[in-house]
């Protein structure tokens, strides 16, 4: 195989994110060893450097004009994965942001977070990316290792450690029902090439094949967080350390999209009608668990793990539809929720001191008199969230509703609009607590300069996104078209 | 372009008002009015056109791809609301300016209230379906923002969040039914969705839609069995109150209604649906009113009658209803928004809105007294004032509407009801507060207020006695020109007169006037055994929406508490046996079939192998968290059997591997094990209760099950023919590509160099483990104790102080020795390994 291909510039290039971010990781690894210990803002910085020229170059060198498939059929490069992939470093760009003073206030600003950060990300990107059951699964198991750690990071922490130990085991039966998914698919078919696996997908399928799509559908499940195999979830976001739950809310669930798209709706394609009557099962029981659930949770990280499920119901709604209509739905509301759950998290990390996490509803109780501004950005974004509009949450259901009509699917459009109304309950309850509660004694809100013109901007874009939804809708709508 | 202008005034006004300080209440006030003002102009300047039967539009394209426009329009009926509107805003915001005390913090008021106007005045100006539910949508937070304005008093946010829950609601229903309707038609475009009525209503989704607006439009307007938020958003202060809950956000709802009339109205459905929904409200409404002790209570209540008499006016189907239905429109939001200022007036001079307090102001007061009086007196419907005109008509189409539907007399007598219960609670209203002996106990001494805040009220008065003396010079060419809208160049024939002749509704509105009194007469006496509302009071919907909202949150509970464990082995279980019941999946569809491929012919020894691995697996699975060491040998036990298993079948490079990775695994454990907590002491009590046993066996039952199921799935694949492309391709070209005639050291050398290498990279970071593992590494104390020689070096200057100072010479001298004699001999096996090569 080897003497067939020859790498040149031109079938190297559009890997140009996943090469640099592997040799940035080891780059900042070293450094990290060296001086980490002496300059503790060295390496937070250099991290955030390394995004900006990752991302740069991604822009400059990785574009594709169409999808090519490169590296014997390993990795497939198109509009949507140079995308997805800017928009990985940016999220990941404003996560790290935001992150930092809570890192350091809690004395576990290290290296080893950065650059588990980064091989998360290169774990997206290759999930992005994926050609092949292979890729993808490799793809997988780098996010999730990464993100394994970064849950347990704060040694000292006691729930820290168990939601960490948690992730792992139920994360492991997970990736081990992908792994036998794939396995069987590949044994009944001969491939791992996604591309090939939807060409030789076609017609009456064989129950070996149904079996693989099961464990497939579960493991994405999982990963995505769809009820029942949400368990995982609320735990996780409880548990780890703001800054890790505001990483995991965000960047991966662009890898999950992907790992649905690529597996299910490019790989298994012949098997739509399967598999979108099981995520249609998935998506009800997701928007119901997550949206009642959430409402009782007194915990902020706990009901917004809760709204997450809740969210990612509407995304599998996307895919239900089974069109490339519905996957740019889809997208789309993947996209808009990682951005609000971006500043969501920013916020709660904003109003984090040394030695009290924010993360009890009643902490948010009277923040507009605190704090106008955080409690203003909250606002705006739990509308957002709620699907209020003129914020760009509103799209988003809106898009995915749309789809679902298109596709007839009028029982599942009124549980989603049925779902929201309950969601907006527990989102404006958040609101009044900011907004008409008295303010109790609670510590000063962090007042660093960075994270909060980030998190303005944050906000802005939801406000900008909902009053000018097109051009984002368009792009969505030409990726997956 | 004038149209865009002024939808984005207000937003922009909005903005600016947010920005100015906190204690600028005339700025404010000045901002506001300009805007507001401006916003008038504009819409009067566009009247020309808009008498001419002109639709004036202005377009933008927005979401074009999705067929959405930011599309607006005005024909006569959009600027007949939108005149509203913007006159009423102008009014409230200049009676705001007065009645805001100046520790409020005016900016966001005014911010709101502009925000309020100009959603409004996009809902009104609407020319798309979803961009009038957008509008819609921000009315309904701007009017929560607004409710909770005073969000230190708890009914304020109570009251706001019960009017945001209803009215949001609504809007998603309309939003479901709108989007319905677009695909019914096609586009959201207003004027396409207008002009298909006859195809919707034959539409087999026409119920569905109809439903769904209603849901909206009834919730907005406060109808039953909606109606209960209104009452409960009196906390808001009464400028507010004066434009939301009279002017502007309740008549949205009926403003929807009567623009979707074309479209909707005419079936049987559109009748009883909406006309019950009005008639009961009418009744409700007027009855509840007659029996409040708050001012507001009074007002709000009498509120929600008339806008059930104009749901009921829209419901019955005839175009004279309709007209009348528009008419009754505009004259409640005068005289009721009159009515609501005047009752500020009274709040923020005396103190207190109360019924029972309030006494004989007309002394204090004659210009407010007034005022009132003429107002409640249109409410009530005296005639020379617009109210009467408007009832009458109502009165004459409720006998028209009975006899086509065989209600002859039911409409008309809940019409005259309804009356009866208006003039009641119009004189209670004006009885109480400004006649009898002046008051002695009010929280302030009242006078007559500052100008500015009279003046918006008498305007509004003025002007219900205008239409009501002179209506077709008045308000007669701006009523025709919003019915041509609505209804077509066929106006039906209506005649705006003070004077009909000695008509049924004339006997009518006689009856209600006198019997209006009559019942307050009556009242008058009993006043002492009925201070809540009788019947009623304990039917209240507030309580049955409490009871939801709780009963809501505790189901929540009980599912939460269901559906979710903290317990890792819980949530283990659930995954298990999810896995396991989609597993079983497609074999309902099909059966399990084993392959075709003979079966190797049993050998005991091997059997007995595998029976010793897996009894090694089993118990290291139950040890595991009992004794830890004892676990790891087993697991070890296991490792080795599947060595043998590959050295058996004939794979020594792969069992050699295996056993190298074992033994890694193990030593690392190992290592890890001193790092471990101690473990728990169990109660060995617990585990013998039945229960405990149930679980147990439970579990065991699911483990074997699910092995036995992944078993099975194997013996299908394996008893099914290979398809070995790989190996093919491997011995076909390692020869002639690599050279060699060892497949598998091609493999490993030429073929997978890179995987080679990352592998022994893996070795290394293992080996780098292990290292610093070791060199952190402390024996336990009994076993340094024992060797005498090195017993003192302990103490001191043996083990090195601080971590990263190298270990002493002659440490762990004896594993040094047995490796220095090792290493030549391993050195040898490797070169021998290592001569016969890939090639």
């Amino acid at each position: 195989m080897a003497s067939e291909t020859t790498l040149t510039w031109a079938t190297v290039a559009p890997a140009i994110a996943e090469i640099y971010l592997a040799i940035a990781v080891c780059v900042l690894l070293l450094v990290d060893v060296f001086y980490g210990e002496k300059r503790r803002g060295l390496t937070p910085t250099l991290t955030l450097a390394a995004l900006a020229l990752g991302a740069l170059l991604t822009a400059q060198f990785g574009a594709v004009t169409e999808r090519v498939t490169l590296f014997n059929g390993m990795f497939v490069a198109d509009e949507l994965g140079h995308f997805l992939k800017l928009a990985g470093f940016v999220f990941v760009g404003f996560a790290l942001l935001y992150s930092r003073t809570y890192l350091e206030q809690r004395e576990i600003l290290k290296g080893e977070y950065y650059v588990l950060a980064l091989t998360a990300l290169l774990g997206i990107f290759v999930m992005v990316s994926a050609a092949s059951l292979l890729t993808m699964y490799i793809g997988v198991e780098l996010l999730a290792l990464s993100v394994y750690a970064m849950v347990a990071f704060d040694r000292d922490s006691g729930i820290a450690a168990e939601s960490a130990m948690k992730y792992f085991v139920l994360g492991s039966i997970a990736s081990g029902a992908l792994l036998y998914g794939m396995s069987i698919v590949y044994g009944v078919t001969g491939t791992l090439s996604l591309d090939e696996l939807a060409g030789q997908l076609r017609g009456e399928l064989s129950a070996g094949v149904i079996l693989g799509l099961v464990f497939i559908v579960v493991a994405v499940a999982f990963k995505l967080g769809a009820v029942p195999f949400h368990m995982w979830l609320p735990d996780v976001y409880h548990g780890a350390p703001t800054s890790v739950t505001l990483f995991i809310g965000t960047a991966p669930k662009i890898a999950y999209f992907a790992l649905a798209l690529r597996l299910l709706a490019e790989g298994l394609q012949g098997a739509v009608a399967e598999w979108s009557q099981m995520l249609a099962a998935l998506a009800v029981l997701t928007l119901v668990v997550g949206n009642v659930v959430a409402i009782v949770q007194s915990n902020l990280k706990r009901m917004l793990a809760y709204s997450t499920i809740s969210n990612v119901g509407f995304i599998v709604l996307g895919f239900v539809a089974g069109t490339p209509e519905g996957y740019s739905a889809a997208l789309y509301y993947t996209l808009v929720y990682v951005l609000m759950s971006l500043g969501t998290f920013g916020v709660i990390l904003l109003a984090s001191r040394k030695g009290f996490e924010a993360d009890e509803l009643d902490h948010y109780k009277g923040l507009h008199a605190r704090d106008p501004m955080l409690a203003f950005v909250m606002m705006v974004l739990m509308f957002s969230t709620a699907g209020i509009p003129p914020f760009v949450g509103f799209w988003a259901k809106l898009r995915i509703i749309q789809e679902l009509w298109a596709t007839s699917h009028p029982w599942l459009i009124l549980i989603a609009i049925v779902m929201s109304v309950v969601g907006a309950f527990y989102y404006l309850r958040v609101v009044k607590l900011m907004y008409f509660d008295p303010p109790g004694e609670l510590p000063a809100t962090e007042r660093n300069t960075g994270a909060r013109v980030a998190l303005g901007l944050n906000a802005a874009a939801v406000v900008l996104l909902g009053l000018l939804p097109g051009p984002l809708l368009d792009l969505c709508a030409r990726l997956l078209h | 372009m004038l149209l865009t202008l002024i939808v984005l005034l207000p937003f922009l006004g909005s903005v600016c008002a947010a920005l100015l300080p906190a204690n600028a209440r005339n700025a404010e006030s000045w901002l506001s009015g300009v805007v507001t003002v401006a916003c008038m102009a504009l819409v009067a300047s566009l009247y020309p056109q808009v008498a001419d039967g002109e639709v004036v539009r202005a377009i933008i394209p927005w979401l074009p791809q999705y067929g959405l426009t930011f599309y607006l329009r005005m024909d006569g009926y959009a600027w007949l609301f939108a005149m509203l509107v913007s006159l009423m805003g102008a009014l409230v915001v200049l009676y705001a300016r007065y009645y805001m005390s100046p520790e409020d913090p005016v900016p966001r008021f005014f911010s709101f209230l502009l925000a309020f106007m100009g959603a409004m005045l996009g809902i009104v100006l609407s020319g798309n379906l979803i961009q009038l539910v957008v509008f819609w949508e921000l009315t309904s937070l701007t009017s929560f923002m607004l409710i909770a304005y005073w969000y230190h008093r708890p009914d304020a946010r109570r009251g706001a969040r019960m009017a945001m829950t209803v009215t949001v609601a609504g809007g998603l229903c309309l939003l479901l039914g709108a989007l319905m309707l677009g695909e019914i038609v096609g586009s959201y475009d207003l004027d396409e969705v207008l002009a298909a009525g006859n195809g919707i209503r034959e539409h087999p989704w026409y119920t569905p839609v109809l439903v769904l607006v209603l849901l909206g439009a009834l919730t907005k307007s406060a109808q039953f069995p909606f109606h209960f938020w209104l009452p409960h958003a009196m906390a808001a202060p009464t400028p507010v109150s004066a434009y939301l809950h009279s002017a502007a956000m309740v008549k949205a709802g009926v403003f929807l209604l009567a623009r979707l009339w074309p479209v909707l109205a005419g079936t049987d459905e559109w009748f009883w649906i909406v006309c019950s929904a009005g008639a009961s409200t009418l009744l409700l409404g007027a009855f509840c009113a007659t029996f409040q002790r708050d001012m507001k209570g009074v007002l709000a209540y009498s509120t929600i009658s008339h806008l059930g008499l104009i749901t009921l006016l829209l419901g019955m189907n005839t175009p004279l209803a309709l007209v009348a239905a528009v008419f009754h429109m505009m004259n409640h939001a005068t005289f009721k928004a009159s009515l609501f200022m005047a009752t500020g007036i009274v709040d923020h001079e005396t103190g207190t809105r109360d019924l029972k307090k309030l006494c004989g102001l007309r002394y204090r007061m004659p210009v407010t007294a007034t005022v009132a009086i003429v107002a409640a007196s249109a409410m009530a419907g005296v005639p020379l004032l617009n109210g009467f005109l408007s009832k009458e008509m109502f009165f004459e189409e409720s006998i028209i509407a009975g006899s086509e539907s065989g209600l002859r007399f039911t409409l008309p007598a809940v019409a005259t009801l309804a009356g009866v219960f208006s003039v009641a609670y119009s004189v209670r209203f004006i009885h109480q507060v400004f006649f009898g002996p002046p008051a002695e106990d009010l929280p302030r001494r009242p006078q007559e207020p500052t100008r500015g805040m009279i003046v918006p009220s008498a305007l509004l008065v003025a002007a219900c006695l205008l239409v009501g003396i002179l209506p077709s010079r008045t308000v007669g060419p701006l009523l025709e020109t919003s019915m041509r809208s609505i209804l077509g160049p066929d106006l039906p024939a209506y005649r705006l007169a003070v004077w009909h002749g000695f008509t049924v509704p004339f006997y009518m509105s006689l009856v209600a006037l006198t019997g209006g009194v009559a019942l307050y007469v009556l009242l008058c006496f009993r006043k002492k055994t009925m201070v809540p509302t009788p019947l009623l009071s304990r039917l209240d919907a507030k309580r049955a929406f409490d009871v939801i909202n709780v009963a809501i949150v505790r189901g929540a509970g009980r599912l939460a508490r269901f559906l979710f464990s903290r317990r890792l082995q819980t949530q283990l279980l659930l995954i298990v046996l999810l896995a396991l019941g989609v597993a079983v999946l497609p074999f309902l569809v099909t059966e399990w079939t084993r392959g075709d491929m003979p079966l190797t012919p049993p050998d005991p020894l091997f059997a007995l192998l595998w029976i010793v691995g897996a009894a090694c697996a089993i118990g290291a699975a139950l040890q595991a968290k009992f004794h830890r060491l004892a676990a790891l040998i087993m697991l070890g036990g296991a490792g080795l059997v599947t060595c043998l298993t590959f050295a058996w079948f004939s794979a020594p490079d792969l069992a050699l591997t295996q056993i190298a990775v074992e033994v890694v695994t193990i030593v690392l454990f190992l290592l890890g094990l001193r790092w471990l907590p101690r473990r728990l002491a169990f109660d060995t009590v617990d585990r013998q209760t039945l229960r405990a046993r149930a679980r147990r066996t439970r579990d065991a039952i699911i483990a074997v099950t699910s092995g036995i199921g992944i078993a099975a799935l194997s013996f299908a694949a394996l008893t099914r023919p290979r398809q070995s492309r790989l190996a093919a391709f491997f011995f076909d070209r390692s020869v002639e590509e690599a050279g060699g005639r060892n497949v598998v050291n091609v493999i490993l050398v030429d073929f997978r160099g890179f995987d080679t290498l990352g592998e022994i990279t893996v070795v290394g970071i293992v080996a780098l483990i292990v290292y610093a593992l070791l060199r952190r590494f402390r024996p336990a104390p009994e076993s340094i104790g024992v060797p005498r020689a090195q017993r003192d070096d302990v103490l001191q200057g043996a083990l090195p102080e601080r971590l990263d100072d190298p270990l002493p010479r002659g440490y762990m001298k004896i594993p040094a020795v047995l490796l220095a004699l090792a290493l030549p001999l391993v050195r040898v096996c490797l070169f021998c390994l290592l001569l016969p090569g890939p090639r």
